[in-house]
This record gives C-alpha cells, structure tokens and sequence, in this order.
C-alpha cells in the first residue's frame, strides 16, 4: 500500500470570483488521485460550500484562506483554515442548512469545528474495484 | 473568473420559461436572483426553469430558488423545473427539495 503523503496547498481571498478556482483545483487533485467524475463533482460542490461558508464569514478580514489537499493513498483530505484566529467554527449556529446537508452527504467524514489548529476538515476516499 | 451564467426569458401562452445556461454559484447568484425576482414580479405567470445547459448549481443558488418560489406563491403562481442534470438533480435530492419544487 502507498503510504506516502502529498500536500498540495492553494491560498484564496475571501472573495467569491475566486471560488470556481478553489473548484477548479480540487477537481484536478481528485481526478489525479483516480476518483470517478460522479465522485470528482461530489468533492468539488462540497468544497464549494466551504469556500461559500468562509466568503461569507470573512469578507471583513484582509487575510486569505487556505485549502489544503492532504494526499495519503488513496485518501484525500481536505482542510481549511485561516491566519485570522478569530474566525473559528463557522458552520456553528448555522442557519446555511441546505450547505450542511450537502457537505455531509457528499463527503465521507467532515469536522465541522476541529480544534485551534484549523478551520474545518472533510476526507473522501477512492473507491477501488479490484 | 468564473464560468458564468446565461439567463434567457422565452414568454410563452400562460407561463415563462426561463433558461439557465452554466453555472449558478456564490459569485453568480446575484444575477440570477434580480433576474428571476423581476421576472415573477413583472410577468405574474407560472414559471418553467430549463436547466438542460444548466452545469452547476450551489446552496445559494438553491436558496434562491426557494426564494423565488415562495415570491411565486404569492401571486398564486408554481414553479417547475425541468430537464436538471444528474448531478444537480443529486443536490434536490440530499436537500429535500426535491419534494419542495416540481421536477420533470
């Protein structure tokens, strides 16, 4: 089994025209690691919502975020997160129920308020037929 | 930056079918909702969202159609969507709105 692990980090304004690239590049990672296209739109929509989540959240914050593709087999984990610490949780008290429900569906696992070290975190792995 | 959504109005006999073509995210749906918004409000008819060109859809463009809806309703009017790609007719389905809207 491949253990390695590969990191792949890209760095966001919290403005909206830039969230088509936070999609754009999780669906080049996706496809890199061999997931099916069904699979590919599933983590690109669920990462979208992040991105919507934290546009949100942040436009009164200078900082950038971070998405970050953590490679490990066939493992794909996602994980979000800003310089800015004030910004925490923030689908805490949510009332964007439509984007829970749908980053929960299309993800395996989701933390939705880790500890201080990241914003959120979302992992999905390859199906394999052998 | 984006890919960017075309939104085209075709009046018909007692309804108005609006065609949506690319995509519906947060930097788009702006657009989408002065548009529909205006539409309901002006043509007071039954609306009809073509979405066969329609490639991606996000929660707030889902909100906005639920927003739309509800306008409608309020001048005793439904909306319908029709032709939704399997991907986007996924999202109806996790959210529940599939219950919500008229799918054909």
């Amino acid at each position: 089994m491949d253990t390695s692990l590969d990191s792949i980090v890209l760095t966001l304004p919290f403005r909206a025209e830039y969230v088509s690239v936070g999609r754009l590049t999780t669906s080049g990672v996706a496809s890199r690691m061999g997931f099916d296209i069904e699979t590919i739109e599933d983590i690109k929509v669920a990462v979208a919502e992040v991105c919507n989540k934290l546009v949100e959240a942040g436009s009164k914050i200078e900082n950038e975020y971070s998405i970050r593709f953590k490679i490990s087999g066939n493992r794909l984990t996602i994980i979000f997160d800003c310089r800015d610490k004030a910004l925490k949780c923030i689908f805490s008290g949510d009332d964007n129920e439509l984007g829970i429900s749908i980053i929960t569906a299309l993800m395996d696992s989701v933390e939705f308020c880790p500890d201080d070290s990241y914003l959120l975190s979302m992992s999905k792995t390859v199906e394999r037929n052998f | 930056m984006s890919a960017g959504l075309i939104i085209r109005e075709e009046v018909m006999n007692d309804s108005v079918r609006v065609h949506l073509s690319g995509e519906v995210d947060i930097y788009t749906s702006q657009e989408l909702k002065n548009r529909l918004y205006e539409i309901i409000d002006t043509r007071k008819a039954d609306i009809i969202l073509e979405c066969s060109e329609l490639n991606y859809i996000d929660s707030t463009g889902l909100g906005i159609f639920v927003g739309s809806l509800k306008k409608a309703k309020q001048y005793g009017k439904k909306i319908s969507i029709v032709n939704l790609k399997d991907n986007i007719k996924k999202l109806f389905i996790i959210t529940g709105l599939d219950k919500v809207f008229i799918i054909e």
